[in-house]
């Protein structure tokens, strides 16, 4: 396994006026590749801020971010869409979908932002529903699919482009038992069978079960 | 991304509906109203546009063509004794009272022009000659005066202040600013309507052409020293200085230029509402669009070509609307002007206040935090 994306004491002060609240403070783990890491804590632990400072979203205040070895953290603000583009695929739990595209355009959008060839991704947005299980599904709007197939959708759109890295924040939320249990078998395969680095943030301790690796985290601060 | 905008947009029917219809009234009012004032400033300037003169001599302080007073024929011989000066021609425009064929009567506007150059007449001349209102009580109509005055048939004869006209030509498409009909006839006749005030005979405008149109300037400068009483204008100038009295001194061509912004205000709040609505509805799209990567401009092309394809379309039905009812104007007297340059100029104004309107909604997009996504 190979570490693909690393961060070294990242913490991260919000500036509320007279008030800093330390969201992160020092954490430092490593997300490797065919792996599944799960961050579990309470609410306002941190947890959506460590994300998006996995997923360049959110810079850190100190420390640093390296994706493959490279300190990112301290790219610019307009170099930060590219890496994201390039590295990461991302889950969300109100899955996020365009609601004016069908199935199969949702998945295209990402392609396109990076550029795919118009025939091209045709194909590959099929085929990414195909392997979602969603593929007689892909002329959809989102309004006439059941909540797994939306995340199923966003899981297909997070998988264009074949991002390295995986973030899923909340994937099972919004989803019954059996269906939330499909969506963590789903990136429990990307991780074993595609070799992708996985990022999980979740309450549900059914994730748990497909973790190689669980983080609490308390107060921004990693316990175990 | 144009995909995107286009598949968005389209989406909810009925707001696109709505928007549209919105923006083609929007442009059909500019339109409009544009080409409204363009047409009545065409009709204003007509006769200097359409004279070939480079020179044209008021008396003092005229405001418009439609309002020049008369002043002492003679000093034609001060303008013709210019040795630039090719040629020099008086032209009268004075109103009359036309008798209609049912008694009534219709106030006109009186060209008298000399025949036998032909200098200030009718230039769309569809029957008749501009020689033929020489020697005689004769006159020239115009076509589009009919609906006022009734049957324009060459040959009939008509009744103006009393005394009897021979109509014995038809020009077209010659209109005057206030709507009054012009006739047009000879100068010496034209003379009999200045009224018996003045002891001198008298003309209301002197038009001058030079060898050289270069020496305009010193022609010009000379003049003015020598006719201390009358002003001395070039073409241009006396274009200019009609259509500023119509839309700045009577305050009519500022209505309707009011009215054009009226209609661009209506259209571009409307275009404006709609993008913005649509942006704060699909905040999380964007944000998460942001977050896989998409960067600011790729959702600000998003959002302008929405506003520009919403200004496009519609600007393209109102567009139609005009050009299908300018016939059904046109018989109304109404006067439009619509040029290619125009339509283009108009349609460049519509796109800009579309992308003016969008612009509250890049804000929102700057303003986006992709962090936001992951608060669900």
């Amino acid at each position: 396994m190979t570490a693909i994306l690393e961060l070294k004491h990242a913490t991260k002060v919000y500036d509320q006026g007279r008030v800093k609240v330390i969201a992160v403070n020092d954490v430092s783990l490593t997300l490797e590749s065919s792996q599944v890491v799960l961050i579990m804590g309470p609410s306002g632990s941190g947890k959506t801020t460590l994300l998006s400072m996995m997923g360049c979203i959110l810079r850190p205040t100190s420390g640093d971010v390296l994706v493959e070895g490279d300190v990112v953290s301290r790219l610019t603000e307009s170099q930060l869409p590219n890496l994201r583009k390039s590295h990461f695929g991302f889950v969300f739990q109100s899955f996020n979908l365009f609601s004016s595209l069908t199935a199969a355009e949702n998945v295209e959008v990402a392609l396109r932002l990076r550029g795919w060839n118009r025939r091209l991704l045709k194909t590959e947005a099929q085929a990414l529903l195909a392997k979602v299980g969603l593929e007689t599904r892909s002329r959809f709007y989102p309004k006439d699919l059941s909540g797994g197939e939306k995340q199923r959708v966003a899981f297909a759109r997070a998988l264009a482009g074949n991002p390295h890295i995986l973030l899923a924040d909340e994937p099972t939320a919004n989803l019954d038992s059996a269906t939330g249990r499909e969506v963590l078998a789903l990136l429990k395969s990307a991780a074993e069978r595609d070799g992708k680095a996985v990022c999980v943030v979740s309450h549900d301790p059914k994730a748990e079960t497909v973790a190689h690796k669980v983080l609490l985290l308390e107060d921004g601060k990693v316990k175990s | 991304m144009y995909w995107l905008a286009l598949r968005t947009i389209l989406y909810k029917k009925g707001r696109v509906f709505i928007t549209l219809v919105g923006i083609t009234f929007s442009s059909l009012l500019t339109l409009t109203q544009v080409a409204l004032f363009l047409g009545m400033m065409g009709n204003a300037t007509g006769v200097i546009r359409n004279t070939d003169a480079d020179i044209w001599i008021t008396s003092k302080n005229t405001q418009s063509f439609d309002f020049s007073n008369p002043f002492p024929e003679q000093r034609i011989n001060r303008v013709s004794a210019f040795e630039e000066v090719l040629w020099a021609k008086k032209l009268i425009l004075t109103w009359g009272s036309l008798k209609l064929a049912n008694g009534a009567q219709e106030q006109i506007q009186i060209i008298g022009f000399d025949p036998a150059s032909g200098i200030g007449g009718p230039w769309e001349l569809k029957e008749g000659a501009l020689s033929d209102v020489k020697g005689g009580r004769y006159m020239i109509a115009d076509k589009t005066s009919a609906p006022r005055l009734g049957p324009l048939n060459v040959g009939s004869i008509w009744e103006l202040n009393s005394q009897r006209f021979k109509l014995v030509g038809l020009s077209e498409g010659i209109k005057s600013f206030t709507t009054a009909p012009i006739i047009f006839m000879s100068y010496e006749h034209a003379q009999s309507f200045l009224g018996n005030m003045y002891d001198i005979r008298s003309t209301t405008f002197i038009v001058a052409k030079l060898r050289n149109p270069e020496a305009q300037a010193g022609v010009i400068e000379s003049l003015r020293a020598s006719l201390k009483d009358n002003d001395v204008y070039t073409k241009n100038e006396f274009i200019l200085k009609t259509v500023m009295y119509w839309t700045v001194q009577t305050g009519l061509g500022m209505a309707l230029f009011l009215m054009a912004l009226l209609g661009l205000l209506v259209g571009g709040t409307i275009v404006g509402q709609t993008i913005y609505a649509y942006t704060l509805e699909h905040l999380q799209e964007f944000g998460t669009l942001k977050a896989i990567g998409a960067k600011n401009r790729d959702i600000y092309k998003i959002i302008l070509s929405q506003a520009g394809l919403s200004g496009a379309i519609g600007f393209a039905f109102g567009l139609a609307a005009i050009l299908l009812s300018l016939d059904h104007l046109e018989q109304f007297g109404v006067t439009l002007y619509l040029s290619v340059e125009l339509i283009v100029i108009l349609f460049i104004v519509v796109l800009l206040t579309c992308f003016g309107s969008a612009l509250a909604s890049v804000r929102q997009i700057r303003k986006l935090d992709p962090v936001a996504v992951f608060r669900g």
